[in-house]
């Protein structure tokens, strides 16, 4: 086969036949993905929160809902049920004090405010020093773990600012950055549940 | 010409990453592990082999003058389609391989294929070199990304070697990739002389 | 046997050489080492020895087994490396971090790039930027300076005043009332202070400084380059906003700059041949540092600075060529 010159007529010709076909072909690839792609998100969320509070068999993601903290961020709450015993909610919560900018965490707390685990999303602390805080504060070691304590009896802080949480090892920065995510979600969320005498009533404050 | 030859040229001869230093943007970016690296690599095999396919099939129908636009549209959709279903069914690679998926595109070892060899060559020669370039720069990925592994948090695929705090945080970073490469680079070099 | 000598030019010799600078540059680093010992006690001994020991060991190794070629580990630049290294470390460090350091400034510095005068970077700085990347936790354990404490036992951790003060900005003190809490200027510039091994005792330094320029080991261009740009730059910061900005003075006397100006930018191989390049040189340093200081993550940039401006030198010598011996300044018709 000769091949093809390099006229307008060609070259016009050639081009929309291979942006048309590539065209097609990748609008089917999408429609074949497009669940699992779905799917696959809605599993990675449902996973974060599974991990912060287990043991639920409601879907938290469909009862979702917004609150506003006193610093204006717009948190997550994810409300996670056993039947219908609230054990706690799933809060995406963030943080603008990082040694390098913000820092998001969901943190599972009981009704009363007592934390259940943590999970870091995204942050851009120094890798080997502020990064450690995805383990830190789940070690049982000193006072490091945050885990099964409460915010109301338990002072929030790092020791060294008169806490009673201890920092990571030269991040202190990270470490009081990471401690006020937590409170910020602990905040916001007792102040809207107090209002309301039941924990289980949905608040919907931060929405109006 | 000899197909063992034409394979085997992708692993040590011409071997993207060692020898002709193209690709040096996923190279540098996604080796912080082995297994990123085998990650990135294997899907880059996998628009070579289908770009080089699709143009050795096409390259009579095109003209001269539009192949490079051509060729990258042909490379583009391959890429979006790898992009597509690793976010369908392997969403935790795609996590860690994330931006640099769509910059396969850019990738000089693919546009560089099509240019020199697909266009000018048949469809199965074309498929082999595909396949030969394509895990030779994968197995150029992974070794680096081993490399980098073992000396920055002590492991291989997730395996612990060595006490990860006495790993060198520096190569799981920027700076330690260049480092690690031009080291790489000096003794493949060696080995070429001997 | 011929005893005519033929050799190409020059044929007269001022009676200097590699090994005499070399080893005036070791003399000039021995107060600022005596009065670390002093301050830090047996740990500055320990890594300062631990590191000239593995840079001579790493580059007699290099040199003999892997370049197959002369070994030269006694013209005393691998121990000026190892002294600066150890200088450039906290007095705690564990020995084979140091030991890791010595590998990478002579390895991967120094030889590298053709050993002795062809690496474009100060082979300690690329050592102590290195571990600082790698050890972060390790290498920002500062210890609180004791007098003459002989065990580890003695020793107590504390921030580096540098580190105070960053911190303390972050939280929204000002200077004026951080500098309140600080050690005093003249307990900064006598290294009564918490930092690395060796960059702490100010006055120490500036006596080698001036050992160096009396023997005309170096010249006054960089290091009054770096010191001035230093405290001008800062000085003008301060002058525009005290309340985030420190004074001048806290920012020459903390930290590495009077070590780093003095001793590691004044490096031959990797600083500018001409003294209006070391100028310019030196500047840069200068307003790099203060840069990584007060907008950067990192409480001291002077390393990075360096190693920065060392990448420009070849730019500089292209562009700034020393006067050719004999040469007339071309004169305007």
């Amino acid at each position: 086969m000769a091949k093809t010159e390099s006229t307008l007529v060609n070259m016009v010709l050639a081009l929309l036949i291979i942006t048309a076909v590539a065209g097609g072909s990748l609008g089917m690839v999408y429609k074949v993905t497009k669940e699992p792609i779905a799917a696959a998100k809605l599993a990675k969320q449902k996973k974060a929160i599974e991990q912060v509070v287990p043991g639920f068999d409601n879907n938290p993601t469909d009862e979702a809902y917004e609150l506003t903290s006193k610093e204006g961020f717009a948190l997550k709450v994810f409300p996670c049920k056993k039947g219908e015993e609230l054990l706690g909610v799933a809060i995406s919560t963030k943080t603008e004090k990082g040694f390098s900018g913000e820092i998001k965490v969901m943190v599972g707390m009981k009704p009363d405010g007592t934390i259940i685990n943590y999970s870091v999303l995204e942050h851009k602390e120094t890798p080997g020093l502020g990064s450690k805080m995805q383990a830190w504060f789940r070690m049982d070691k000193g006072n490091q773990s945050v885990l099964g304590k409460n915010p109301k009896t338990t002072k929030m802080v790092v020791s060294k600012d008169g806490g009673q949480v201890d920092a990571i090892t030269a991040a202190t920065i990270s470490s009081r950055a990471f401690l006020d995510a937590i409170m910020v979600a602990y905040n916001t969320y007792m102040d809207n549940t107090d209002a309301h005498s039941s924990a289980t009533t949905k608040s919907k404050g931060g929405q109006s | 010409m000899n197909q063992w030859k034409n394979f085997s040229k992708g692993f040590f001869k011409e071997n993207a990453v060692f020898t002709l230093l193209l690709g040096m943007c996923p190279t540098l970016g996604v080796t912080s592990s082995a297994i990123n690296g085998l990650g990135m690599g294997l899907a880059t095999t996998f628009v070579l082999i289908m770009s080089n396919i699709v143009v050795s099939l096409v390259k009579d129908l095109i003209p001269d003058k539009v192949r490079i636009p051509a060729f990258i549209v042909i490379i583009a959709s391959f890429v979006t389609v790898v992009e597509l279903s690793m976010q369908a069914y392997l969403p935790a690679l795609f996590e860690s391989l994330g931006l640099f998926i769509p910059l396969i595109v850019v990738n000089c070892v693919v546009l560089g294929r099509a240019e020199a060899f697909a266009s000018k060559n048949g469809f199965l020669s074309s498929m082999i070199d595909g396949a030969g370039m394509g895990l030779g720069f994968a197995m150029a990925l992974t070794i680096l990304g081993g490399v980098r592994e073992f000396l920055g948090s002590g492991k291989i695929f997730g395996i612990t070697i060595y006490p990860e705090q006495y790993g060198m945080l520096v190569f799981v970073l920027a700076p330690g990739a260049f480092i690690a490469l031009g080291y790489l680079i000096a003794i493949i070099n060696k080995l070429k002389k001997a | 046997m011929s005893t005519l000598t033929i050799s190409p030019s020059p044929h007269v010799h001022s009676g200097d050489s590699v090994k005499k600078n070399m080893y005036g540059v070791v003399i000039a680093m021995i107060p600022a080492l005596l009065f670390s010992v002093y301050n830090f006690g047996i740990g500055t001994l320990s890594v300062v020895i631990t590191s000239v020991l593995a840079c001579v060991f790493f580059e007699y190794v290099i040199q003999k087994y892997l370049l197959k070629g002369e070994v030269t580990i006694t013209d005393g630049s691998a121990i000026i490396t190892g002294i600066l290294l150890g200088f450039n470390l906290p007095s705690v460090i564990p020995l084979w971090i140091i030991v890791i350091g010595a590998l990478v400034s002579i390895g991967i510095g120094k030889m590298s790039f053709g050993g002795l005068g062809n690496n474009p970077f100060n082979p300690a700085l690329v050592g102590r930027v290195f571990l600082l990347i790698s050890f972060p936790v390790q290498m920002t354990s500062w210890v609180k300076p004791g007098v003459l404490p002989m065990s580890f036992a003695d020793i107590t951790s504390g921030a580096t005043p540098l580190g105070l003060m960053k911190e303390a900005i972050k939280t929204g003190q000002t200077p004026a009332q951080i500098l309140e809490t600080l050690p005093s200027y003249s307990d900064m510039l006598w290294g009564f202070t918490s930092g690395s091994a060796g960059e702490m005792a100010g006055a120490a330094i500036l006596l080698g400084l001036v050992f160096m320029l009396v023997r005309k080991i170096i010249t006054w261009h960089i290091p009054v380059a770096v010191l001035g740009s230093v405290y001008i730059f800062s000085a003008l910061l301060h002058l525009a906003d005290a309340a985030i900005y420190a004074p001048p003075t806290f920012h020459l006397l903390s930290g590495g700059v009077l070590l780093g100006a003095v001793f590691m930018a004044t490096d031959y191989s990797s600083s500018p041949m001409s003294n209006k390049g070391g100028i310019i040189f030196g500047i840069g340093i200068g307003v790099i540092t203060v840069a990584i200081r007060v907008f950067g993550a990192y409480p001291e940039g002077i390393s990075f600075a360096i190693l920065i401006m060392n990448a420009f030198v070849p730019l500089i010598d292209k562009y700034v060529k020393p006067k050719r011996f004999g040469e007339k300044p071309a004169v305007a018709k």
